[in-house]
């Protein structure tokens, strides 16, 4: 029986992420492990537990394409592509309709445009600074003492949002401590973060153009908080999925599954036997 | 580049006179008549770049209070000249042509070496056409700077000498529009921006010498055979590319290999053309010498024209070369030529339509070189394009085209 799953894994700067897809292109299974110094050993752990979620033998998986900055390191990997078409091609399997991807990472926020197919026309991405990515969420979390994915619901009670001064992930902590030494509530100053990113974001993505549906990806995707400052910012709404995050490793399975099944196709054909096609298209 | 470095450091061992100047728009040909040796500090600073040196340059001037964001070639130039790795010149000629750091620049390197500083005055290209005012007026200081010259070492300047010169350069420039028209066929013989740039070397720096104009002949006889045997510079030609801007020198080499890998030619590039676009038709007029120098300077070299030019002729590459994409390198301690690069990736993109990969590290400075990041975007894009290319080949377009 030959191997009717796929799977990508997506290393990225603070975690990894493992997809298997099935032959209907349905998610069978998923997993996030933290990244660390290990990339080849978190890549494997993530690859394993998203097995066992899936409930699969490693052996029905037929091909693996290895994601994002770590891609390399995905040592049981069959080929590498960028967590760029990775994610253009995942927003697109959640959300046909999807024309716009704004992914927000760790360290890297990316605005792709993609065409009907879920082909990438166009993209632009942060450069050689992490201002207004997952790092400064990070860093206000840090500084204001709470964890990272409570930051989000707080936001949303912020009445009165402060002006950031930068979206400097290094400059985040003095800029908070500034304000909360003011008397601002924490609420207003998380509320005030959220906008700042969600502003700066906003111009990477006019830069592709935004046409809509517009799909939002990668992890600060499931910061609400997050997501309705960019919908103010941007004027209308996003989809977002509970599998937003996975949607990098979602994409590197596809394109490992379309490579499967390209395969299988080619190898029927060499197969002996009759050859449909030929008397279908009367030649 | 050997015998050009081996020219300065005969120079400066027998006292001879040497001139730094602008590779853009040079009027080179006036100081080889004169027997006067060209330095071009930028050529050094990358020499420097690509043999991994210029950090410690850099640093050297940054030391002396020069800012992180100035350009990076001036930080190296004036870190040789303060770590005593300089010639001193005998004159600083700013033949600045679109490029203003070069006055300050060259201001300082006039106040460091002690050499005279002669400032030619080259206005920037407001129209198409040459204006017959703006020709007279360069020809009239050109006039002022050979007499400046005569009057400091001595000579006179043999105006047969110089027109000779001028039909030296003048072969040099056939060459070398030979080799670029070459690139139109497919494959194109050899890599237009990466292969262009080690010919810059004989092209600029011994333009006006009977080696420059050989080296390019032969350039151009290899290419042509190249092109008749159908051999290119990879493999296989897979993506036609045109590129815009410097390259990264620090790293150059592995730059190359980004596209490379991807089987991406370049079939044209703008930069190739610094020291003069002769390509469009252009070339030193022995019949009138410095006429001609004045409108190269003024209208026949890449940095005096303006963004809205510039894109125009990248969109005449795009088309005219076959080609299917635009890289723009961008340098980020060059803000006077980076200005203006994303108005251009919109206007290529948005309103020519054609796929534009827009990358930012320096040309001179290590530290804006990010592999990871470089490598990631340059996947990328290709992975684009060949999914593009996928798409167009299961839609059987009528035409054969790939929708590029």
């Amino acid at each position: 029986v030959s191997a009717l799953f796929a799977a990508g894994v997506d290393v990225g700067s603070t975690q990894t992420k493992a997809v298997i897809l099935g032959p209907r292109r349905e998610i069978a299974g998923r997993a996030v492990v933290p990244t660390g110094a290990q990339i080849a050993r978190a890549a494997e752990r993530a690859f394993e537990a998203a097995l066992q979620s899936a409930g699969i033998l490693r052996a029905a998986v037929g091909k693996v394409c290895g994601t994002g900055y770590g891609r390399f390191k995905v040592s049981f990997g069959d080929f590498q592509t960028t967590e760029i078409t990775c994610h253009a091609r995942g927003a697109h399997l959640l959300f046909p309709e999807t024309r716009t991807v704004i992914d927000m990472g760790g360290q890297d926020t990316k605005a792709i445009r993609v065409g009907p197919h879920g082909e990438v026309l166009d993209f632009s991405m942060n450069d050689k600074c992490a201002a207004g990515t997952g790092r400064f969420l990070t860093a206000a979390a840090e500084v204001t003492g709470l964890d990272l994915g409570a930051i989000g619901k707080i936001a949303l009670e912020g009445r009165d949002p402060v002006r950031m001064t930068s979206v400097c992930a290094v400059f985040v902590e003095s800029d908070i401590m500034s304000y909360l030494a003011q008397g601002k509530s924490v609420p207003d100053v998380l509320a005030g973060v959220h906008r700042a990113i969600a502003a700066r974001t906003a111009s990477l993505v006019r830069r592709v153009g935004i046409e809509p549906e517009i799909t939002f990806t990668g992890g600060v995707s499931r910061n609400v908080a997050m997501v309705k400052a960019l919908e103010a910012v941007l004027g209308a709404p996003l989809n977002v999925s509970a599998d937003s995050h996975f949607c990098g490793a979602l994409g590197a399975a596809l394109i490992a599954l379309e490579r499967l099944e390209a395969e299988a196709a080619a190898a029927a054909a060499a197969a002996p036997g009759p050859a449909i096609e030929d008397w279908e298209d009367g030649r | 580049m050997d015998a050009w470095f081996q020219e300065i450091a005969a120079a400066a061992r027998e006292g001879r006179p040497s001139a730094v100047l602008m590779v853009s728009g040079a009027p080179v040909e006036i100081l080889r008549a004169l027997d006067i040796v060209p330095i071009y500090p930028e050529v050094n600073a990358l020499q420097l770049a690509i043999r991994k040196k210029s950090l410690p340059m850099i640093l050297r001037a940054e030391q002396e209070g020069y800012a992180s964001d100035s350009c990076a070639y001036v930080k190296a130039d004036v870190g040789m000249l303060l770590s005593n790795a300089a010639v001193r010149p005998t004159f600083v000629i700013c033949n600045y042509v679109g490029c203003n750091v070069y006055v300050k620049w060259f201001e300082h390197v006039a106040a460091m070496t002690g050499a005279p500083l002669l400032m030619i005055d080259v206005p920037f290209a407001r129209t198409r056409e040459l204006l017959p005012e703006d020709v007279r007026y360069v020809v009239r200081q050109l006039e002022e700077l050979i007499a400046a010259i005569e009057r400091a070492s001595g000579r006179r300047l043999d105006r047969d000498r110089l027109s000779e010169i001028c039909a030296l350069s003048a072969r040099a420039e056939d060459a070398w529009s030979r080799c670029k028209a070459l690139c139109k066929a497919r494959p194109a013989p050899f890599d237009a921006y990466f292969d262009s740039i080690n010919l810059m070397g004989p092209a600029n720096c011994l333009r006006g010498t009977k080696a420059a104009a050989e080296v390019l002949e032969a350039a151009a006889a290899a290419y042509e055979a190249a092109s008749a045997e159908g051999r290119g510079p990879l493999p296989e030609e897979r993506f036609r590319i045109v590129v815009e801007g410097p390259p990264p020198y620090p790293a150059y080499r592995s730059f190359r290999d980004l596209f490379a890998r991807w089987g991406a030619v370049a079939v044209a590039s703008t930069y190739s053309c610094v020291g003069g676009l002769w390509e469009f038709g252009f070339r030193h007029d022995p019949a009138r010498p410095l006429e001609s120098i004045a409108e190269h300077m003024l209208l026949e070299n890449l940095t005096n024209r303006s963004l809205i030019d510039r894109a125009a002729r990248i969109e005449r590459y795009l088309r005219d070369f076959g080609a299917e994409a635009l890289v723009i390198h961008s340098v980020k301690s060059c803000r006077l030529f980076s200005a203006g690069q994303g108005d251009l990736r919109e206007r290529i993109a948005r309103e020519a339509g054609f796929p534009t990969l827009m990358l930012e590290s320096d040309l001179e400075d290590p530290r804006y070189y990010a592999e990871a990041q470089m490598k990631n975007r340059i996947d990328a894009f290709f992975e684009a394009l060949e999914h593009k290319k996928k798409l167009a080949g299961t839609r059987s377009d009528a035409n054969g085209r790939t929708g590029l």
